[in-house]
């Protein structure tokens, strides 16, 4: 069942994010849903969950844009690890928290991404800060924050992360 | 009220975490030849996906087709009037066009030698965009098994749109030339002053490497050189807007506006092979045997 929500995710999000995403970027940037969801599902589903959306998900989304194949699929798949590692310890995240944490993991991520892809001299770090990775850092913690809200005030979030970690 | 609990720390997650930090540093460090395979091994998952991605896109069309047609009519009496204005202007270059028409005619024998130069292209749909934002890039519905590969020229019939940096094997992604890292080959063309056109971080474009000595000026329209990338030499790329002169530097450059507004395309022409022969195809020089 699991595989076939992941597929889902994966075959389903680069549509939106290529064709619907466009709509609502804000100065021209827009979400990178597939950051939130690799996030979410590692925090839910754990380490290796989080590594094998997060590597299927870089790749699929890398066919469909001028960045590298390689960043693309290492940072997704870094992302997704490591948000799996951080639900590994702890028990109660409240989304508060969450938005906190995936503002600053996307900042991060979009950090990396200047020295890891081959831009031009005109794309320097300062401008990739303000122009891309702030704005999309804002945008993926919101949207996040909305999704786990969503699901946190549905949902009993602590059973659903011990039944997909088994 | 805590918002964080803290779980006991687990040996073997460390294990693990060890072992996928130097599966992906491995990641980083294949050679560039490598990621082609997996691009070309990506290829029936784009075809999967490209599924979703048309009807998706499909529907957003209607939808959007919807929206102009009757949910979007305010201001189309302001546009109504503006057009009507634009008619009588229209009226009357038409009968300067109608004098200049006979003049063409004279030209009909080139353009029938052009047609031929010509080379073949491929008519596209534009389905979507980056998936991130660090590229100005399209997303076309046609792919490798349409005959598209990389590098080659993506045009409408006002200009120049980029140029096609990756395939599957029903898509293909175009580098707009609005994009810092696209580079093509301008020229001037009232000077026949040689550049290269790449984008800005504005999204409008830039000549750079105009000798010191040309005269190029504001209103000058530039088009592809023809001899690099995948266009055909004359394609319109731009005006020039402003001349930049920096002191002590041994070129000039011009800031564009391209002729093309990239956020607006919907249907492009892929160029797809450049029978243009290159100098030594022309002069017949024998190729060296192995």
């Amino acid at each position: 069942m699991k595989g076939i929500i992941y597929s889902a995710v994966i075959v389903g999000l680069v549509p939106v994010q290529s064709v619907l995403l466009q709509h609502i970027s804000l100065w021209g940037v827009k979400p990178d849903l597939g950051f939130v969801a690799v996030c979410l599902i590692g925090l839910l589903g754990g380490e290796l969950d989080g590594l094998l959306v997060g590597l299927a998900l870089g790749w699929a989304m890398s066919l469909f844009s001028a960045q590298d194949l390689i960043s693309s699929v290492a940072m997704k798949g870094a992302v997704g690890f490591l948000a799996g590692f951080a639900g590994r310890q702890v028990v109660y995240l409240s989304p508060v928290v969450l938005v906190m944490g995936l503002l600053v993991v996307s900042c991060l991520a979009g950090l990396v991404v200047p020295f890891s892809v081959k831009l031009s001299a005109q794309q320097d770090l300062w401008w990739a800060v303000w122009t891309v990775v702030l704005p999309q850092a804002c945008l993926d913690a919101v949207i996040g924050g909305v999704i786990y809200w969503l699901m946190w005030s549905r949902l009993n979030i602590e059973q659903l992360m011990s039944e997909s970690r088994m | 009220m805590r918002m964080v609990n803290l779980r006991a720390p687990y040996s073997a997650r460390r294990v693990a975490l060890v072992l996928a930090v130097i599966f992906v540093l491995g990641f980083l460090l294949l050679p560039g030849q490598l990621q082609s395979i997996f691009q070309q091994a990506g290829s029936p998952l784009g075809w999967i996906i490209s599924w979703p991605l048309q009807a998706v896109a499909g529907i957003h069309d209607r939808i959007a087709d919807v929206w102009g047609r009757y949910v979007a009519l305010q201001g189309v009496e302001a546009e109504n009037q503006q057009l009507k204005r634009e008619l009588d202007l229209l009226k009357e270059q038409n009968g300067q066009l109608r004098e200049a028409s006979v003049a063409t005619e004279r030209f009909a024998a080139l353009l029938e030698f052009k047609k031929q130069v010509l080379p073949t292209s491929v008519a596209a749909q534009v389905i979507g965009r980056d998936t991130g934002n660090w590229y100005q890039t399209i997303i076309l519905n046609k792919g490798s098994s349409d005959g598209l590969q990389s590098d080659q020229g993506v045009i409408t019939p006002a200009g120049v749109v980029g140029r096609v940096v990756k395939t599957t094997a029903s898509t293909a992604v175009v580098l707009l030339v609005t994009d810092p890292n696209n580079a093509i080959a301008g020229l001037i063309q009232r000077t026949r002053d040689e550049g290269i056109v790449e984008g800005t971080t504005q999204g409008q474009a830039r000549l750079k490497y105009i000798p010191l000595l040309s005269n190029a000026r504001p209103g000058d329209h530039v088009v592809t050189s023809g001899l690099v990338g995948g266009f055909p030499r004359g394609i319109p790329i731009g005006t020039i807007t402003r001349i930049d002169k920096e002191e002590e530097a041994l070129f000039q450059s011009a800031e564009l506006s391209p002729e093309v507004d990239p956020n607006r395309v919907e249907e492009v022409l892929v160029i797809r092979s450049s029978p243009i022969p290159t100098e030594g195809e022309r002069l017949s020089v024998p190729k060296s045997k192995p």
